[in-house]
């Protein structure tokens, strides 16, 4: 039951600043799941809250205590590991009692806490099991325990699904919101998993290179990312992205273009080079034009490769050639990426005709990154009729 | 089960075409020996086996049975028979009776545990730093432990047993306030510093090798580091802690040459069990037998230790090698 508040916090390894100038305020309660790829500083962030590394600089505050300088066993945390890291030469109870049993509680409350954990992960009837004789998900399910045992005011969880196998980790994904309902106490969980951010989390702290990138509900960053690294990492697959340039009441890329009322949308300027990007799913067939909610102009393309996910077909578009003969060069070359429904009669090598979702169109500063606009509006004089390809 | 065709009972019927019976009479036992031994070269690895086992159980255990042989001899006879002519355990509670050996044992004892228990405490602490914590100067301080143990220990005698006796000022610096020699603290100090720095590299690969996270998760639920190498990486690097252990204790217990001129002769004096076997012998008689009998009885606590550590020392010295 606590707050938790990061201040300037900084850690600098010898040449590397592995966090950079961090600041979070996490309410009561709050579930809050720190992603990022590999090395963008998360698990550090965790470790210089948890205690087991100290911050070069800035401040942390758990509750109204400062602890920057506290030892992890006076922090009033509990923390599950990635690598589970059960002590391997004690059985489940004593897993679970060991802080309880550091603390020099009785034996009959010890007794009745223990029970009441193992009670909430569903390992009663186990406790004198070893860890080895158990399977990985029960030996999370203990680490868990071990964790909410002591009743702390803020739970770390570093990546405590990564080492489970998928459908244990859906299961254990539940458990866990399950658990935070229960229990209703603060959550830091870091994950490089999307999925896991977006599904169980209140707030997501979108890491990258050490700096904190946006934090936000999941669908904020999902539908408004703040430039386009999060736009880039939160959703799966990914958005697309392409170089355009504004033209005057026009979006202009790879020869093509879109128009759109530059003066509805601050910060954009006739010739100002910009990055937009699309989600899958907010490109459709042309047949299928209705479901947007602001249907631009059709494009020309040829299908590529085929996905088909059962649920949807990922399908990769490839721009027919210009009439310079030159392709044009989307995202690292790998073409448009658009889902479609599975029932679309569709096939590999096929020209068709697509509308891109003006309403959900994000615009992104091209030298900074930082998002300029989340749709776009078409130019209500010219209207969406004039969309036509750009004369080159 | 294999189906080799040389191992099954039918494989007689394929070369066994009537001719082969009668070359079989014509070989000497030796040819026959050897082409059974190709055909089954298990039967010549078990000879082997048992050859070699036996010239290794022959040589090291040869002196102990001529040990009991020469305990078992009476008094003054110094043609010793290959097998005892009479045999008279007496002499096993004579050794006791003739001199204090029980307290003789005890010294030696005394300080193989006292080192043991000062080794694995500090060692544990440096293993700790070594093995777990990265600090500038970590290579050159664990390189310069190493060349320390090179030092063969008798050219630091001379330093150490004045500065035990004589009070001599240390480095200018300091003197002992008291005069250690014939104390425990003469054998115990020089000793440990020997043994120590083999126990810090088993110990430092050993704690080395304990998942940061199980330290971490012992940080987290309320130890201190301290705490954490107590509580939960030492008991899991038993194997290593004992190897450590067992070595530095039998080290200790069998060592002669700082244990015998630290100390005075007698039993009282805090002389090892050398001098107990030693002080059988007077200025005009040698009794061999007791010798021979307080020498097997000296080597009973080692045989114990080892026999009943076995496992854990196998595993402490092959766990380094075949990291999981």
């Amino acid at each position: 039951m606590s707050r938790v508040q990061l201040t300037d916090v900084t850690k600098r390894y010898d040449d590397v600043t592995a966090v950079d100038n961090m600041n979070l305020d996490l309410k009561d309660g709050e579930f809050i799941c720190l992603v990022g790829p590999s090395g963008c500083g998360k698990s550090t962030t965790l470790e210089t809250i948890a205690g087991l590394t100290k911050p070069t600089s800035g401040e942390i505050l758990i509750g109204d205590r400062e602890v920057t300088n506290l030892p992890p066993k006076d922090r009033g945390i509990a923390m599950v590991f990635q690598n589970i890291a059960l002590f391997p030469h004690m059985d489940v109870y004593d897993n679970i009692s060991f802080g309880l049993r550091l603390r020099d509680f009785p034996q009959d409350e010890m007794d009745e806490r223990v029970d009441e954990a193992a009670r909430v992960v569903r390992m009663q009837g186990m406790l004198d099991r070893m860890p080895s004789e158990m399977s990985g998900g029960q030996r999370q399910r203990v680490a868990i325990a071990r964790a909410i045992v002591r009743d702390p005011d803020v739970f770390l969880m570093d990546e405590p699904l990564a080492n489970l196998d998928a459908k244990l980790r859906v299961n254990m994904r539940t458990e866990l919101q399950r658990l935070h309902k229960q229990l209703d106490t603060t959550i830091i969980y870091v994950t490089h998993n999307q999925a896991e951010a977006m599904t169980m989390s209140d707030r997501i702290a979108v890491l990258d290179k050490g700096e904190l990138q946006q934090i936000a509900p999941p669908l904020t960053c999902y539908n408004e990312p703040a430039n386009r690294f999060v736009a880039g990492f939160i959703g799966s697959p990914s958005m697309n992205f392409a170089d355009a340039t504004v033209g005057d009441g026009t979006l202009d890329a790879n020869g093509y273009s879109i128009s759109f009322d530059t003066t509805a949308i601050d910060g954009v300027g006739t010739g100002d080079a910009v990055e937009f990007g699309i989600r899958p799913e907010d490109i459709y067939l042309k047949s299928n034009s209705a479901e947007a909610e602001d249907p631009s102009r059709t494009f020309s393309v040829t299908t590529d490769v085929l996905e088909p996910m059962g649920d949807e077909i990922f399908v990769y578009l490839k721009p027919i050639l210009g009439a310079s003969g030159e392709a044009a060069d989307f995202e690292e070359r790998q073409g448009l990426l658009m889902s479609v429904d599975p029932s679309s009669d569709i096939s590999e090598e096929e020209d068709v005709e697509i509308v891109i979702d003006r309403a959900r169109l994000h615009l992104f500063d091209d030298a900074s990154g930082d998002a300029i606009s989340h749709g776009i509006v078409a130019d209500s004089e010219i209207g969406t009729a004039d969309d036509g390809v750009q004369a080159d | 089960m294999s189906i080799d065709a040389r191992n099954h009972d039918d494989a007689e019927t394929f070369d066994g075409s009537g001719d082969g019976t009668g070359d079989e009479e014509n070989k000497s036992r030796i040819a026959r020996w050897a082409d059974d031994w190709i055909q089954n070269p298990e039967k010549a690895y078990a000879v082997m086996l048992v050859f070699l086992g036996g010239v290794l159980l022959t040589t090291s255990l040869f002196p102990l049975y001529w040990l009991f042989n020469v305990s078992m001899a009476p008094p003054g006879q110094t043609d010793i028979p290959l097998l005892p002519t009479t045999i008279d355990l007496s002499v096993f509670i004579q050794v006791f009776q003739q001199v204090p050996f029980a307290r003789f044992m005890f010294n030696s004892l005394f300080y193989a545990f006292t080192v043991t228990v000062f080794v694995l405490l500090v060692g544990s602490l440096a293993g700790y730093a070594f093995g777990r914590l990265e600090f500038r100067g970590k290579t050159p301080l664990l390189f310069s432990l190493l060349v320390l143990s090179f030092f063969p220990p008798a050219t630091l005698f001379i330093p150490l047993f004045r500065a035990f006796n004589q009070q001599v000022p240390m480095l200018g610096l300091f003197t002992l306030p008291v005069e250690i020699y014939g104390t425990p603290g003469a054998v115990v100090t020089p000793l440990s510093a020997f043994t120590m720095p083999l126990a810090i590299f088993i110990l430092t690969t050993f704690y080395g090798q304990i998942p940061d996270g199980l330290e971490d998760a012992a940080r987290v639920e309320g130890t201190t580091r301290l705490g954490a190498l107590f509580r939960v990486i030492m008991p899991l690097s038993a194997p290593g802690v004992a190897t450590a252990g067992i070595l530095t204790f039998i080290t200790v217990y069998t060592e002669f040459f700082f244990s015998f001129l630290m100390t005075g002769n007698s039993a009282a004096e805090w002389a090892p069990v050398v001098d107990g076997v030693i002080a059988f012998q007077t200025q005009y008689t040698v009794r061999y037998d007791l010798q021979a009998a307080a020498s097997l009885i000296a080597i009973v606590p080692v045989a114990i230790l080892v026999v009943v550590a076995q496992d854990k020392i196998i595993s402490g010295l092959t766990q380094g090698a075949l990291k999981e």
